[in-house]
């Protein structure tokens, strides 16, 4: 194969291997329906979509809500506080809902820790309880909604930025209040922004595992879960896996439209940015506590919680199988992270040294895995493995089902769209005229992604392994699923704690990921501060 | 005119199907001949001297190097094979190199490297700049290493695509002083594209120009 070849061939090669666990679950709704099917379409089914449903209506009015109310609180007011929530805002996308999860059912449930310290304040009897019993739907709820916000938060600020000064006067003067100008003028102006980011919002709902299990919520993600291991029924687990697939892939679609269709903003070349309102007294309360809110429940309230039962049991979380289970999601995490840079730091030279539409079509493919639910890409990398063991590597004795081989690809699959992102803006910023200096002194292809690329993207390549390993770091349903035998990460062992009610224990591995999912926010706060009016 | 260094029979070039950017361009290079191309902006001037690079493929015709085919609808030879220098506008140095090390780029396997840039850096007086980076010099300054870096690997000829459009005059007569010198002194031939008639005059001793895509 020529070199030319190799670098065209690249990324349709790995667009193969990033979709075949996809159709192999797609194509099983074309297969034999079993009794479990017509079980589940007679019994359950409807209690799965309907639950889906609610679920993610009432996350899509809470996160609306949330998310615009403080990114607009925040662009265009001055109060105390302000420079730091205006960051501080996204620190929840750093606690995975199931970690949420855990942690407010310690706090609420009828002996948890926030009900305990309301009875012992009040004086109540022990069979009061203050706070609702959170582990229903509305719970869920009022978790995916605190830890997916920041999503719209972010889109939403980034809008109200680019809104002109003088439109907003203007509306002013033709009789709008504060209030009008936000829900009559900003908020339309900003819908389409503000529906991306909610489609990111309902695709993460729909593939969560950890939250709905520990509420007993019956979705579809544990419905899959349980007609796989419970009627060890994978053909039927394929068939519900692919309806949620085919859900998914509707909002997959309306996100990519909603960027390609961008957003109103100004064309002025007198553009002004929004001035912001100085606000003192019950006002600057107003706002401030509009800001903290969602902050403490998000972010400082499972904090705080998991502090407390990390200190109760003293040091003792930090015995053999902490130590083991940190070294193995570190290592995997960092073979994903440097897997993904390597392979989006080989495409995105591929297009930038062969440019072709189709290539670019094609690759852009490539970010799919980002919004296919962790359980799904599980369910279908098992099959794919059963076959590349029966087809291929049968007469060689070797069996890869059940192999870190088949966690770290569906790990690749699911978090390249990461590596890319940050691979690819670091590509804009070189300029092309580099790569014709480059040929024309005799440099190219390998030497030149070597010589010139590499390290000149140095800084891009560190920052894709870092989110591609916070993001590894917290999966767990494809972990628990791909896993070898005994194998454990943090994130299962902070599940299997949890689901055997044993939160003292959970606290560690738990705490471990969300500093580890800090990293990401840290990148985001930098951005978020290099990103104000003023700058 | 000396011997034929570079030969364009017939060049027809578009990036979309309803405009043509080069049409129908015949030219021809001696070894020592100094030429410019004259036009205003978009005219067709920069892709040309792309198409002559390598770093674009033809629709029509063809181009010979050493009356060797490099280029016509068919075949391409890659740019890196056709040992032709270019200094574009942005002087495109790479900025994590210091200035010997982008000196040295094209003659990495050379053993006389070290030599080789040492006399370029002579040459152009940048001697003290050696191991600066191109964002610790000024414009004027980089646009030299850039000239310095094309020279080294010993081009069949040279190509400069508006080098000083982006300094200013007095930096420009500067520079038009000393590497017309450089010129002067060097055997390759030179291809100038300017918008600049002055710099066209000084630089070169053969002009012509360009409207549209087309020689006039």
């Amino acid at each position: 194969m020529n070199r030319l070849t190799f670098w065209r061939l690249l990324p349709f090669a790995v667009l193969v291997v990033f979709t075949a666990p996809l159709l192999i679950v797609l194509s099983s709704l074309f297969g034999d329906y079993s009794e479990n099917w017509s079980h589940l379409f007679q019994f359950v089914l409807f209690d799965y979509v309907s639950s889906s449903f609610i679920l993610v209506i009432g996350v899509s009015i809470l996160v609306l809500i949330l998310g615009t109310v403080t990114a607009w609180t925040v662009t265009s007011y001055n109060f105390v506080g302000k420079n730091i929530f205006e960051w501080a805002l996204i620190l929840p996308l750093s606690i995975p809902p199931y970690i949420l999860a855990y942690t407010f059912t310690g706090l609420f449930d009828h002996y948890g820790d926030a009900n305990n310290l309301a009875r012992l304040l009040l004086n109540l009897q022990n069979s009061t309880a203050i706070f609702p019993n959170v582990r229903n739907i509305y719970g869920a709820i009022i978790v995916f909604s605190f830890t997916l916000y920041p999503y719209v938060y972010l889109v939403s600020r980034s809008a109200f930025i680019n809104q002109s000064r003088s439109m907003k006067e203007s509306a002013r003067m033709l009789g709008l209040n504060q209030f009008q100008v936000f829900y009559k003028l900003a908020l339309p102006l900003i819908r389409p922004a503000v529906i991306g980011g909610l489609m990111l919002v309902i695709m993460e709902t729909l593939s969560d595992f950890g939250a709905v299990d520990h509420f007993a919520i019956q979705t579809f993600t544990t419905g899959i879960f349980r007609t796989w291991y419970g009627l060890y029924d994978i053909q039927t687990a394929m068939q519900l896996a692919s309806l949620l697939l085919l859900t998914v892939g509707v909002f997959y679609i309306a996100e990519r439209s909603t960027r390609s269709s961008g957003i109103y903003t100004s064309n002025n070349s007198t553009f002004s940015p929004s001035k912001e309102d100085s606000l003192v007294g019950y006002k600057a309360l107003t706002a401030f506590l509009i800001c903290f809110i969602p902050i403490f429940i998000g972010f400082i309230l499972p904090i705080i919680e998991l502090i407390l039962w990390a200190y109760e049991v003293n040091l003792e979380f930090f015995n053999q199988k902490f130590i083991s289970s940190s070294i193995n999601t570190l290592s995997l995490s960092l073979v994903t992270g440097m897997i993904c840079a390597g392979l989006a730091l080989l495409i995105n030279f591929s297009i930038r040294y062969k440019p072709s539409a189709l290539v670019q079509r094609f690759s852009s493919l490539l970010s799919i895995g980002y919004a296919v639910p962790g359980l799904i890409l599980a369910v279908g990398m098992v099959q794919l493995l059963v076959y590349v063991d029966a087809l291929v590597l049968s007469g060689l004795d070797i069996v890869i089902t059940g192999s870190l081989i088949g966690l770290v690809l569906a790990y690749v699959i699911k978090t390249y769209a990461l590596a890319n992102s940050s691979i690819e803006s670091g590509y804009e910023r070189i300029s092309s005229s580099l790569d014709d200096s480059s040929k024309l002194l005799g440099s190219s292809g390998w030497s030149m992604l070597s010589s010139i690329h590499v390290p000149l993207l140095k800084t891009s390549i560190l920052t894709s392994v870092l989110l591609v390993m916070s993001d590894v770091v917290k999966e767990l349903p494809a972990t628990l699923i791909l896993r070898p035998f005994n194998f454990e990460t943090l994130a299962v062992s902070t599940y299997i704690y949890a689901s055997e009610e044993r939160m003292l224990q959970a606290a560690a591995p738990a705490i471990a990921i969300v500093l580890i999912g800090l990293i990401p926010i840290v990148f985001l706060s930098k951005m978020i501060r290099s990103s104000r009016p003023a700058h | 005119m000396s011997n034929l260094i570079l030969e364009i029979k017939n060049l027809c070039h578009s990036y979309s199907e309803h405009a043509l950017s080069i049409e129908n361009i015949n030219l021809e290079i001696g070894s020592r001949d100094r030429v410019s191309i004259l036009g205003p902006s978009g005219c067709g001037k920069s892709t040309l001297l792309r198409l002559i690079a390598g770093l674009e493929k033809p629709d029509q015709g063809e181009i010979k190097i050493n009356d060797i085919k490099v280029s016509d609808n068919k075949n391409l030879i890659p740019p890196e094979k056709r040992n032709i220098g270019l200094v574009v506008q942005e002087k495109a140095l790479f900025p994590h190199l210091s200035v010997f090390e982008n000196i040295c780029f094209g003659i990495k396997k050379n053993k006389d490297k070290d030599l080789i840039a040492s006399e370029l850096l002579n040459l152009l007086k940048i001697d003290s700049l050696k191991n600066k980076y191109p964002h610790e010099i000024s414009g004027g300054e980089q646009q030299r290493v850039a000239l310095a870096r094309s020279l080294a690997p010993k081009p069949n000829f040279l190509m400069l695509d508006e080098p000083f459009s982006a300094l200013d005059e007095d930096l420009k007569e500067t520079l038009y002083k000393d590497i017309s010198q450089v010129f002067s002194d060097m055997s390759s031939a030179i291809l100038l594209v300017t918008h600049d008639r002055n710099e066209a005059e000084i630089m070169t001793n053969k002009q012509i120009r360009m409207e549209e895509g087309k020689f006039i």
